[in-house]
């Protein structure tokens, strides 16, 4: 067979059914190879589509998403969404056409160097060297996308390497290994739990990664620990854990940042102390002894010094910490401050408050469904305001905070899961990011619903001009932004508009109902803000408040 | 502060890139570099001599992670006290 038809056979090896890709010259015998091959490809509309439809196949579902582009332009293209899936800790595997080998150096057409441009933004990068080791590194790229602490892989395979022949050889899929804890660490852990008069548990999206949801619940369920939740693991803690405090952070609830403040222990599972999540650094959780949990070595101490740090698969370490202190007044402590600080809905005035819509949405939406979301304001909201079943269930960058994530993402989500509603919601500087994915939805007449909040300015950048730099409103006005409802309905997508809070149910519904796509514009004030918020280089106890918090 | 570290790595075309990048970008400044290729095994051995005011641990657990390193060890530290990153026990 040739090179091409064996990288169709490796994918199939590892169980891939679908990716997401665009063809060009250096790719071309891989395109060839797939007009013949089981595994189903999505052609996006730009390389960037297909790379966070990757993203968002792998997120939603923990499998590993695969992407394709031809070399040059169309490997460059795949750049932003390698990075967000490095930063965000998701397994892609890219595969790039190359120019021939004997081309490479030349400056050729097409001709860059991607394994070069691949190093920053990827987990491991592999420039194929000959025919004789395409196999193996095919194979070791699925294995270290999903080791460890997943990321995205790169395999940049030259012409010639795709145009040769070669044998095909079954090759066993290893299993894969994790670090073995020492037991004493795990003692101490469970001393100090045992020992803690105000235990927290800061989780992160390590534990989704490790398919640990189920052993996550149990331990809280167990040790009733009160817990706080990064912006990738909302989703973990279930809703109706009585005492989950929420999101942590910059945009968090009050009582999860207030509890971060008081507690003496905090057991970080999975997290890695984000400045988005810390506030100034050497405010945080001041008072607190810290476990840190993890499989990446290279998190802990990083930025705050773990007492007793264990690096471990999650599934099998979080069962061996079940320890339950007796701390009945940090208990009350949590829920009053869970009451003090629940979010509020009484929004006067007959315009649309996003975070109200959001939160009915969520509401409103059957148990089966996964929200994706752009960069902004909305982002935020949709993290404060809707509630999740698993973090599988919330598709939100987090670490590189990508603009035009969104739509793209929640395409590869739909494919990944047909029967689930899948949901973006965009904002309109977002949206425009990636908009030409509407022709991939309509191509696929893929059910994805689009909820855009258009307050006409990029929001969350016009807050921070607000609040930080005396209301020089610096190039964030979209008030001449196209007519959305035309623009989805040049895609043959149904369109509704709607600017008033009485519509939002019955849209909702219209919108839920709707057999295929279906895009739900929501004109919002251009003056609500994303409350609370702790200022860049606070301390997360030094929170401002808006009006409607 | 100023560090000696020793890496054996397989030998792939763009291993010292790898190094070096992640050398620059987690902070540290590369004073001195000596690589060998060893083609019997495949692998390069490859002494660093690097300085800067972050934690050492910190640049020694990122560039274990790089796949295609196989060892790392930390020969030599001079220097002022370490001063980390904000660090708070
Ligand atoms: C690719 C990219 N470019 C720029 C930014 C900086 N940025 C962060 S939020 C934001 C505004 C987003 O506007 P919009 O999508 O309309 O959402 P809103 O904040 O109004 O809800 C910008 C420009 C980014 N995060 N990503």
């Amino acid at each position: 067979m040739t090179g091409a038809e064996l990288v169709l056979k490796v994918l199939q090896q590892h169980g891939i059914k679908h990716i997401f890709g665009y063809p060009g010259g250096a790719i071309m015998p891989i395109y060839d190879a797939l007009y013949d091959s089981d595994v189903q490809h999505f052609l996006c509309r730009h390389e960037q589509g297909a790379a966070f439809s990757a993203i968002g196949y792998a997120r939603s579902t923990g499998t590993v998403g695969v992407c394709m582009a031809t070399s040059g332009p169309g490997a460059t293209n795949l750049v932003t969404g390698l990075a967000d899936a490095m930063m965000d800790s998701v397994p892609v595997v890219a595969i790039t056409g190359q120019v021939f080998s004997s081309l490479i150096g030349t400056d050729a057409f097409q001709e860059m160097d991607v394994l070069g441009m691949s190093l920053s933004i990827t987990k491991h990068s592999f420039l194929v060297q000959s025919l004789d080791e395409l196999a193996d590194v095919l194979h070791q790229a699925f294995e270290l996308a999903q080791s460890g602490r997943p990321g995205p892989v790169l395999v940049d395979i030259p012409k010639d390497i795709q145009i040769g022949s070669v044998d095909f050889e079954p090759y066993p899929i290893a299993q894969r290994e994790f670090p073995t804890p020492s037991q004493d660490d795990i003692a101490q852990a469970r001393d100090m739990i045992g020992a803690a008069q105000k235990p927290l548990f800061y989780v992160g999206g390590g534990v989704g990664a490790a398919d640990a949801i189920n052993e996550m619940q149990d331990l809280l369920e167990y040790t009733q620990i009160p817990a706080i939740s990064t912006l990738k693991a909302l989703g973990t803690v279930p809703t109706e854990y009585p005492y989950n405090l929420g999101f942590v952070g910059m945009h968090g609830n009050q009582a999860a940042n207030l509890a971060v403040q008081e507690c003496d222990l905090l057991i970080c599972t999975g997290a890695r102390f984000d400045d988005r999540v810390t506030g100034k650094l050497d405010t945080f959780a001041p008072h607190a002894k810290v476990i840190h949990l993890d499989i990446d070595p290279a998190e802990i101490s990083k930025l705050r010094k773990a007492d007793v740090s264990i690096l471990a698969n999650f599934k099998k370490l979080l069962p061996e910490l079940k320890v339950a202190p007796h701390t009945p007044e940090w208990l009350a402590r949590a829920s009053g401050l869970i009451a003090e600080y629940a979010w509020r809905y009484d929004y006067p005035g007959e315009q649309i408050y996003a975070p109200r819509l959001l939160n009915q949405l969520s509401k409103t939406l059957p148990h089966d469904h996964v929200v994706s979301c752009d960069v902004g304001q909305h982002q935020m909201w949709v993290a404060q305001h809707m509630l999740f079943t698993s973090p599988r269930n919330h598709l939100s960058s987090g670490g590189a905070g990508t603009m035009g994530f969104g739509l793209p993402v929640a395409i590869g989500a739909q494919v990944a899961r047909p029967d689930s509603v899948s949901v973006v919601v965009s904002g309109d500087g977002s949206f425009m990011m990636n908009v030409q994915e509407l022709g991939t939805i309509k191509r696929f007449n893929l059910p994805v619903k689009i909820v855009l909040l258009d307050n006409q300015r990029l929001g969350m950048v016009k807050q921070w001009q607000e609040l930080f730099f005396e209301e020089r409103y610096s190039e964030t006005n979209l008030s001449d932004n196209p007519d959305f409802v035309t623009l989805a309905k040049a895609f043959d997508i149904p369109a509704l508009s709607i600017d008033k809070a009485d519509q939002v149910d019955n849209a909702l519904q219209t919108m839920i109902n709707s057999d295929g796509p279906f895009l739900l514009h929501v004109q919002i004030d251009d003056k609500e803000n994303v409350w609370p918020l702790v200022p860049p280089g606070k301390a997360n106890d030094d929170m401002l408040e808006g009006n409607n918090t | 502060m100023t560090h000696t570290i020793n890496l054996t790595a397989q030998s792939r075309p763009e291993v010292m890139e790898r190094v070096l990048r992640v050398v620059r970008h987690r902070g540290f400044a590369l004073n001195s570099v000596e690589m060998n290729n060893c083609t019997t095994s495949n692998t390069l051995s490859i002494k660093l001599t690097v300085s800067g005011e972050r934690p050492i641990s910190n640049l020694e657990n990122q560039l274990k992670k790089l796949y295609d390193v196989s060892q790392l060890e930390l020969c030599q530290t001079q220097g002022m006290n370490e001063s980390a990153v904000a660090m708070n026990a």
